[in-house]
């Protein structure tokens, strides 16, 4: 067990169990190895921490929860980043940018694969212009109680 | 930064495994040939720092923000 001091206070983790980036995010190629963090709420959101530099922490989500068509599939060169077959599991997780005024956007055009019988993952560009860096979250309505 | 002129059809290469081509030059745009190895990532300048900025930008939030949020998006899903 390990442990790093973050924004959010400490954090306790097993090395082993790091979710790895081998080429680190876009523009932020030194953040490698990340912490799963459980989301203390239930719902959609979670968050990672990055175990290379405490001050970067991200958090992602299914994007398939808010936009049901969105499909990204990885290629041959991804696949081989991520150590896995054509048939293994690869799921697609959206950077989530959650402003201070709460316009909460999601990064529908560089999403990231995941592999979980690797644990590891990486961020992909889509060329499509259709998919927007700033895709705004279908707004949080009050429900009535 | 290093400067080179080429002509059409010209190119440079860059270590052992990449080179550039220039193909066309019109109207004020130069459309250039790249072969490179498949795992060498090639983005566009402009898609490359935005995308980078939005990085930079979703790592910068408040558990506090994130919370309360997570609270409204249960909401909605229950509805």
């Amino acid at each position: 067990m390990e442990k790093i001091v973050t924004r959010f206070g400490e954090v306790e983790y097993i090395p082993e169990n790091l979710l790895y980036f081998p080429a680190g995010l876009i523009g932020l190629p030194n953040l490698m190895k990340f912490i799963v963090m459980p989301n203390k709420k239930s719902g959609p959101l979670f968050w990672i921490q990055s175990a290379d530099d405490p001050t970067f922490a991200f958090v992602l989500t299914d994007p398939t929860n808010f936009f049901l068509d969105y499909q990204v599939t990885a290629d041959e060169s991804e696949r081989q980043s991520l150590l896995i077959e054509e048939d293994d599991p690869c799921y697609v997780l959206s950077v989530v940018t959650v402003p201070p005024d709460q316009k909460i956007s999601i990064n529908l055009s560089a999403p990231i694969l995941y592999s979980p019988k690797t644990n590891r993952a990486i961020q992909v560009v889509l060329e499509d212009s259709q998919y927007n860096t700033k895709t705004p979250l279908p707004q949080p309505q009050k429900t009535k109680e | 930064m290093l400067v080179l002129t080429r002509k059409i059809g010209e190119g440079i290469v860059i270590g052992d495994d990449i080179s550039i081509t220039i193909v066309e030059m019109k109207g004020g745009t130069v459309r250039i040939g790249i072969d490179a190895p498949k795992e060498k990532k090639i983005y566009r300048q402009e898609v490359f720092d935005r995308i980078a900025k939005e990085n930079r930008d979703a790592a910068s939030w408040d558990m506090v923000d994130l919370e309360s949020l997570s609270d409204n998006i249960i909401a909605r899903k229950v509805k």
